[in-house]
Parts: structure tokens; sequence; C-alpha cells
């Protein structure tokens, strides 16, 4: 049965109770907005040590509209389908990427990349539902998307900092915004769905009013929680009790609000990381990660979908990804959180090898590449080919389900774990005993 | 369209193909035969009869190819570097790594004296992806005999096209943003500079970034006016749908001044990649992609800036050239690339050849 481990289990105990009062008194000591951690960030010291000894956590860079194998992962120089970009060595002996990519060359050694993905849907909208969810949909019944089911398996829902964090500023995104819309938690419920931000997307009404001192704000809840606790325990009413947990939401989302805040991250990180709304929010990822998210996916609307202008847009996105990577990866490392942070950079297919006339590549599920780090994954891995000229994958044929089962072995969670959902049909988190891919797996 | 404008006709009389995509040529002396720049080398196409034959490589694509003197051509490559190349001879001359990034666009001036080549690589700059800075000169000027470095130039990248004044006293180059600047061809002084917006996309839909800006521009014979072309702003870049746009500007005012641009009713969509001036300066072409309407190569007035005559060829062009006497049309670009059936199987040709007699 699908339990949830001891250590970030909802069972109310007067264990997390403590947690969030220490939490409280710790980050309210200093001025909720204003604590300053040992680099200078706006960080929650308690919320921050729980994190770090809580266990896994995950980062999705979602490279939305499928971004080319040929620019990224597996070039194929010298060849019809290679495209204008030469290919470069790495510090891996024989393996070889785009020459976007000069400072994921140096990091390779840190790397796992599967160059043998193979998988069904051409088209985005059920591409990014099977390469989120993990498998095909089985209507009525909706599957958990990967953030939900991780955050509900390693979250912490008495946590004030969200567990499930989507930063995507990009209030569009053709089939990704239909996507955005739909229910992303699935059976897990609501509770274990997305708080989103970045952009225009911030968090409103946060803000403590000016009138009302901290003490009075402290006192309000404290009165407004031991009211509404009673209401609850005399009439048994579930009303109130889910009222009750939005608003301890809310309460949590408040006093966490300056994680949000992409000014409060120190300029030189920010410098960094790179001045595009992806790498902002891929350092804001790493930054809410440190202080106790579970998951934080990093989209930015679905750019790389190049039908047109291929090469004119990948010479910019690629960049912009090779040095985003290169950042949270070695970031993490320094930190200590690279063993415990599994980093996942991928799309929902790949591109052709041949162009179209209007210098674009288009939808290729066939055979497409993806790359991870961190938690649970051995680095220095490349595992499975395309042929010479990409056109189909050639050995280490690795689909949706099967990258779904190493994504959850690496996070120590059992792939083929069953969901307990009275009345529903038996589902599991991998279907059809998918094998996860060892070779990547520590 | 003006009653006093007369309309002409195109009829394709030429059609050849070349191995893979034609991303620019230039039409010999004695128009028997095209240096052809493709996406795997440089070719000498002869028309009749048809005979092709690659002549060298670069280390990428060939974005470019200009003719020089005493049968000498010069390409530029997405390898960033420029060739010379003898073709009596069939013997590379000089190698000469122009550029860290790509050669857009290489011109060669009408004396055939100077080359000018502009590169950029759009790179982030901002949280809406303003391009950043760049990071070497967008713009170099080289003697075409020696190929020594004559002028090294600002821009912003990505810089993406340039041109030579008929009169070979300046050079132009327009960018991703949709700027241009004039410059000086003998002091390297820059003397107009000025932004069109309409060539540029940020994607709202798909992508927060920039897509589009200006993919050929063209001094008028009387080196008074500059036009542009490309495709207009689309709320969805990836979609290609912009308008089939060209803009005349008098460069030469205190504030350059928009003369013209395509007219309502006369465009479709997709993006528009060069322009040829007639050499009486009766009218000037344009071609591109066909996204959408009917046409993807067209002749408009000078004067009045009508669309005159129009064709759709069935592949997306990349250069066009007038005969010298103005009667026909050398049309090239590309289809898109086949499927290849097997890892070693050669691909069927899809580079195009056309020319078009101007009735």
């Amino acid at each position: 049965m699908n339990q949830r481990s001891d250590k970030s289990s909802h069972c109310g105990s007067p264990e997390h109770a403590v947690h969030r009062r220490l939490f409280l008194q710790g980050s309210m000591a200093s001025g909720a907005a204003s604590v300053a951690s040992f680099n200078g960030l706006f960080s929650i010291p308690a919320a921050a040590e729980q994190a770090r000894q809580q266990g896994k956590k995950c980062i999705l860079l979602w490279l939305c509209g499928a971004p080319s194998q040929f620019e990224t992962w597996d070039p194929k120089p010298g060849t019809s389908t290679s495209g204008p970009f030469r290919a470069i060595p790495t510090n891996l002996p024989g393996t070889h990427v785009s020459q976007l990519m000069p400072r994921c060359a140096t990091i390779m050694d840190k790397l796992a990349v599967i160059r043998s993905m193979k998988t069904e849907p051409s088209e985005h909208f059920q591409g990014i539902d099977v390469l989120t969810r993990g498998d095909q949909p089985r209507p009525p019944f909706t599957r958990p998307i990967l953030g939900s089911a991780i955050a509900q398996q390693l979250g912490d829902l008495d946590s004030p900092v969200p567990q499930f964090v989507l930063l995507d500023p990009c209030p569009e995104g053709n089939e990704f915004k239909a996507f955005k819309s739909g229910n992303w938690a699935g059976w897990l419920g609501a509770e274990y769905g997305p708080v989103r931000a970045g952009g225009k997307y911030s968090i409103p009404n946060l803000g403590r009013l000016d009138s009302i001192s901290e003490l009075d704000h402290q006192d309000r809840e404290t009165l407004r929680a031991f009211l509404s606790r009673k209401y609850e325990n005399d009439r048994r009413s579930e009303a109130a009790s889910s009222h009750n947990a939005a608003f301890q939401r809310v309460a949590g989302l408040m006093s966490c609000a300056p994680l949000f805040d992409l000014n409060k991250l120190p300029p030189a990180d920010r410098e960094r990381y790179g001045p595009g709304a992806f790498a902002q929010h891929a350092l804001q990822a790493r930054h809410l990660i440190e202080n106790g998210s579970t998951f934080v996916m990093v989209a930015n609307g679905m750019p790389w979908d190049n039908h047109v202008f291929q090469h004119e847009m990948h010479q910019m996105l690629v960049p912009e990804l090779d040095n985003v990577l290169f950042q949270l990866i070695t970031d993490l490392e320094d930190r200590g959180l690279l063993e415990d942070t599994l980093v996942i950079a991928m799309g929902e297919f790949g591109r052709t090898p041949w162009l179209n006339e209007a210098r674009g590549r288009d939808h290729y599920p066939n055979a497409w590449s993806m790359a991870m780090s961190g938690a649970g994954i051995r680095g220095g891995v490349v595992h499975g080919a395309t042929d010479k000229l990409g056109r189909n994958v050639v050995e280490g044929h690795t689909d949706n389900r099967q990258l779904f089962a190493t994504i959850f072995r690496a996070l120590g969670i059992q792939p083929d774990e069953e969901y307990d959902l009275p009345g529903l049909p038996t589902f599991r988190r991998v279907e059809d005993d998918a094998k996860a891919v060892e070779e990547v797996l520590l | 369209m003006s009653e006093t404008t007369k309309t002409l006709t195109l009829k394709k009389t030429q059609d050849c193909k070349l191995p893979t995509s034609v991303l620019d040529a230039v039409l010999t002396d004695d128009e028997t035969a095209m240096i052809a720049g493709c996406m795997d080398g440089v070719y000498r196409l002869q028309f009749e009869p048809h005979q092709e034959e690659l002549l060298y490589r670069h280390d990428s694509y060939v974005s470019s190819v200009g003719l020089l003197r005493d049968d000498q051509i010069v390409s530029a490559g997405y390898d960033g570097g420029l060739r010379w190349f003898d073709v009596g001879q069939r013997q590379l001359l000089r190698t000469t790594p122009a550029h860290d990034f790509w050669s857009w666009d290489m011109c060669v001036s009408a004396d055939r004296s100077r080359i000018a080549s502009v590169t950029g690589q759009y790179l982030a700059g901002s949280y809406k992806y303003e391009p950043q800075p760049e990071t070497e000169p967008s713009l170099k000027v080289f003697a075409a005999e020696s190929g020594e470095l004559l002028h090294q130039l600002p821009h912003v990248p990505s810089t993406q096209a340039v041109a030579i004044s008929l009169d070979n006293r300046f050079v132009a180059a327009g960018n991703l943003m949709g700027e241009v600047r004039v410059f000086d061809l003998d002091s390297g002084q820059m003397i107009a500079n000025w932004t069109t917006p309409d060539f540029t996309s940020w994607g709202i839909i798909k992508s927060h970034c920039y897509l589009g800006g200006i993919f050929d521009l063209k001094f008028t014979p009387d080196s008074q006016s500059l036009l542009l072309c490309g495709m207009g702003p689309m709320r969805d870049p990836m979609a290609g749908n912009g308008r089939q746009l060209w803009q005349r500007w008098d460069w030469k005012k205190e504030t350059p001044t928009l003369i013209d641009q395509t007219h309502q009713g006369q465009s479709g969509e997709g993006l528009m990649e060069t322009l040829a001036v007639h050499p009486r300066a009766e009218h000037f072409a344009m071609g591109g992609r066909l996204r959408g309407g009917d046409w993807n190569l067209a002749l408009f007035d000078l004067d009045s800036g009508d669309r005159i005559a129009s064709a759709k060829t069935g592949f997306r062009i990349t250069r066009i050239q007038y005969a010298a006497d103005g009667k026909s049309l050398f049309v090239v670009g590309t289809q898109g690339q086949p499927k290849p059936k097997k890892d070693d199987s050669p691909l069927p040709p899809f580079g195009r050849v056309e020319r078009y007699e101007i009735g």
C-alpha cells in the first residue's frame, strides 16, 4: 500500500506541531521577512536544517516544447542531420555534446544522459501528459503529476514552505497552457498540487498589513486557530477542518513569502545563473529546495518548439540551459545537497533529424535525449544510443515508464507500489512492472 | 494599386536541383553558371548542359558566396570563416577565421574591392530576453584582394544582414531587434542608425523571447534609401505566420524616415529572406517562405511600392538575383530535408535553382 515515509508523514502528531512551533519561533524571532542566513539569503534556519535531514528532493527543469537532441546531448557531426553546430569533447572520454554546451561538457562525470528515449505521443499535450505523469491517461482517472507524487511521498504537508512549486512566468504556452489549467495532483487531492510562482505569478496578498503588528498578528492567529479547532471538535466539521488546513497553508506562505522574491537572492548568484527568466527561476528553485520545498518544476512557457528558426532559437536556449545546469549542479554539490537532490532536464519528446522547409525541426518521439544528476544517480554515464543519423534507438531503448521507474528509484520511492484508491481500479505508481535503468542508478 | 502601375508576369523557364539547401548563390559574369553556397559546401552549377560540381566545403553550412575578380570567389559560413577560392584553378586560396560565431551574411562591394560580413550570437541579456551586447565586433570589413581586416564595427547581436551601396561608399547592417546601422565604408564611422519594431516578435504565446528581425537589406541604386525585409510581428513566433514585409527607409535624413512598406492587401504570411533591385531600378524583388497566401516571390514597383508580379515557387527562397539585362530572375532556395530511409542512403536533392522570365 502506498504509505508516506515516517519522516514526512502527515499524521498530526505532536512532534510536527513542535516542528511548526519551532519553525515559527525561529523565523519570527528575527522578523520573518528579513532573516539572513550565513550566505545572506532569506532563509529559515529550522526549515533549512529540517530540509537537510528530511531526505530527497527534486528539481525538474521542464524544457517544454521539446528541445533538439542534436543541439544538446546527441550531436551527429559530419552527417546530413547534424545542423550547423559542431560537437565538442567532454570530460567523459569519447563522449561529445553540442558545442552549445561547453559548461556541461566539463561536468559530464556528474551527469547521466539517456540518449535512447523512445516514447509514443508526438503531440505536445499528450507528450506533456505522459512525460510529467509517467503514463498514458486512463480516463476518467487522473494520475498525479511527478511533482505531486514526489511531494506526497517525500514532502511534509505541515511545512510552511510549499512542497511542490511550479515556477513559470509565461501565462500562455499553447498546449502547455491547456495542460497547466488541468488537474495536476490527480487522485492525490488538491493539497498535493503545485503553488505557482514566477514572473507575474507572485503570490498575492501575502504581506502582513502595516496596521497590524507582528504580535497582534500572532495573537489573532492563535485566537482564530483556537476557535476554529473548538468549532471543528464540537461539530466534527470537515469543512472547518479543510478551512483550517487552507489557513495553515496561507499562513505558511506568508511566513516564507521572501523565498519567492527574486530580488532577495544575492546579486552575485543571479549574475552567475544568467539574466533570463528560466535561469533566474532555476536559482530560485535551488533556494526553495534549500529551504524545505520537495519538488520544484522550472518552466518558461513552451520555448523549445522550434518548427521555425530551429537554430536561431537553439543558439540562445541551449547556452542558457547549459549554464543553468552547470550552476545548479555545482552549487548543490558545493552545499552538500547534490547527494539528496535529483536534477532532471527534459522535455516531452525530441526533434526530427531532418530540417523542414521553414528552417525548423518538428516533433520526434522516436529517439531523443534527457539528462539527470544528483540523488541516486550515477554520474558519468551515457545510457543507450541512436543510429548514425539519429533516426532510431539502436541500444538501451527507454520509455516513459522506465524513466519514471528510474526517477522514483533514485529518490528511494518504490516504483511498482499500488496506490491506495478505494473504489478505483488498481493503479501502480509505475505500471506494467517497468524496470528502472540500472546503469544510471547508484 | 495605382491605376498607372503596370503589372508584369513571371514565367518559370529553368529548373535545376542541388543536393542540399542552397542558402546563397551568385551568377558568374557570363551567366552560364552559378556559384551556390549550400549546407554541405560551395558548388558550381553550370546551366547548359546541367553540371554540378562541389568545389569545397566549410566546417558547417555555407551562408553566403560572392564573386571577386579573376575567376575568384569568396564564401562565408556558419563556422565563422571566410574562404577565398580560385574556380579556374580549383584551388583554395585563403581561409580567414572572421568571427567566433556564424557569419550570418556576407556581401561583396560592387567594385569587388571589399567584403563585409556580420555575426552575433543571440544570448539572453535580461529577464525578458533582450539580447546581450556583442562580445566580438558584429560587422567586419575586409579587403577583397589581400584579405586584410579593414574595419571592426559595432552592432547588437544577432546581426543578420549586410549590404554595401552600389557607389561603394556605405555599408549597412540590420539585426534581430530591427536596428539598422549605416557606416561610411572608408572611415568606418557610423553615420546613421535607427530601429524599426516591425520585423521583431516577442513571444507572447509560447516563449518570452525575441525572434525574427531584419533578414536582408539592399540600398537603392542611388544609395538614398534602404530596403529591408523580414516578417511582421507575431504573438507566436514559432508559427512563422507574420506578414510578408518589406520597408523602404530614407536613411540620409537626420532622423531616418519610413517611406513605404508592403501595401495592405498585397501580402500573405511568411518570412521574407531576400531582396534584389532591378539593374535599371524599375522594380525590386522579394522572396522567402510561403506560410499563408498565394505568393512567396514578388516584384514591387520601386516608385509606387505596388506589387506588380507574383509567383508561388513551392520552396523557400533564400536568394534572388536579377540577370544583368533585367529581363529574368534567378531564384534559389530549398525544400524540406527529405527523411533518410537508411543511414547511408543518399537523400534526394532538395536544393532548388530556378529562372523566371519577366514579361
